[in-house]
């Protein structure tokens, strides 16, 4: 239970790092970015990782100004 | 109702007398509402492995997808009030099972809307007790914004006001195991699928959820206090009715939930002197008859 608990309360940073970061080294393969360097999976999921990671710190989305 | 008003209304439209009419139009079989809840399940369901094998383009599979999630919350509505079993014990389980399958398209659990509903019905324009009061109040911008991030469903708040509410606390509690299931099933098919997700389950849900949301909540209790008569209104605009699932007689259905969504034009025509009568917001310009009639205004 704590440890679906400890899951629960990073939800928006595991959102960030999944489904984010997934949608992002999609949208990089699409538009062939990976083909040169692979490295920018790292960065893709990397960056939806940032992006859930400030939304977990804020308390709410970027894009969102009230919790 | 007040009594005092209730004393100003003439015996020709007693609360007996209206009852009675409304409860002629709340015995049909919604076999049309449960086609229309399972057929787009079904559709959405066949959508995946037509987009994933390439028979048709990701971008047909969103618009299909989008679809099917504006169509997905009125047949669990109906499910919510008990509408498919009518009473019956031993047809419950089509309530349950057309409302929670229906609902797979918008990711939300069926538990949790029906009980954050059945409050929505009894404390209409609450600003505390009513879960839909953020939904109908407020510029429709905000309303959407909200839909779009999640907050109009976010209705963990509503565990504090009815916590004294076993019954409550007990289906909000239910419905959490599913919530964590959409929400683990998109993360796994997030990883395998990204861009089916995003596009036939993730962004339609959102979409579909602004759409129920708008047409729902917003646009009948716009404007609307509190009161059985006063919380929801008659209103009209340049859609035609057949496009946001007939919401502007949305008026009747929070007077007499038992009344089957395609009963509710003819109930309407029926009972239209007792609206005006009770002065539901709007009801002078309802017209004389409904079925058919798109309900367009564009002045």
């Amino acid at each position: 239970m704590k440890l679906l608990e400890l899951i629960l309360d990073w939800k928006m940073a595991w959102f960030g790092l999944i489904f984010l970061g997934s949608i992002f080294n999609a949208i990089a393969f699409e538009l062939g970015m990976l083909e040169n360097s692979s490295e920018i999976t790292y960065i893709c999921y990397a960056f939806g990782f940032i992006l859930g990671l400030v939304a977990k710190l804020r308390g709410t989305w970027t894009w969102k100004t009230n919790s | 109702m007040d009594m005092e008003n209730e004393q100003l209304i003439s015996e020709e439209f007693t609360f007996a007398k209206e009852k009675e009419i409304a409860k002629s139009f709340s015995k049909s079989f919604q076999w049309e509402m449960i086609a229309i809840g399972l057929g787009q399940v079904s559709v959405w369901f066949i959508l995946w492995p037509m987009v994933i094998y390439s028979i048709i383009p990701l971008w047909a599979g969103f618009l299909i997808a989008t679809t099917c999630a504006c169509f997905a919350y009125l047949p669990s509505h109906e499910a919510q009030h008990g509408n498919y079993s009518r009473g019956n014990p031993k047809m419950k389980w089509l309530d349950g099972f057309v409302g929670h399958l229906t609902l797979i398209t918008l990711a939300i659990p069926y538990h949790l809307l029906r009980v954050t509903h059945m409050k929505h019905h009894a404390y209409t324009n609450n600003p505390i007790k009513d879960p839909d009061y953020n939904n109908a109040h407020g510029p429709l911008s905000s309303v959407i914004k909200n839909s779009l991030d999640g907050s109009s469903i976010n209705y963990e708040k509503y565990l504090e006001v009815f916590e004294s509410d076993k019954a409550f606390t007990k289906s909000f509690n239910k419905a959490v195991p599913l919530a964590l299931f959409f929400r683990a099933s998109m993360m796994v098919l997030v990883v395998l699928f990204p861009l089916e997700t995003m596009l036939l389950w993730w962004l339609p849900a959102k979409i579909g959820t602004v759409y129920t949301t708008v047409y729902f909540s917003w646009y009948p209790h716009q404007d609307t206090g509190e009161g059985r008569y006063k919380d929801t209104r008659f209103w009209s605009h340049w859609i035609p009715r057949f496009f946001n699932h007939s919401m502007q007689l949305h008026f009747i259905h929070h007077l007499h939930p038992g009344i089957g969504h395609f009963d509710e034009p003819k109930a309407i025509e029926a009972l239209k002197p007792f609206m005006i009568a009770r002065k539901v917001p709007g009801a002078e310009k309802i017209p004389d008859r409904i079925s058919y009639n798109s309900l367009i205004n564009i002045t």
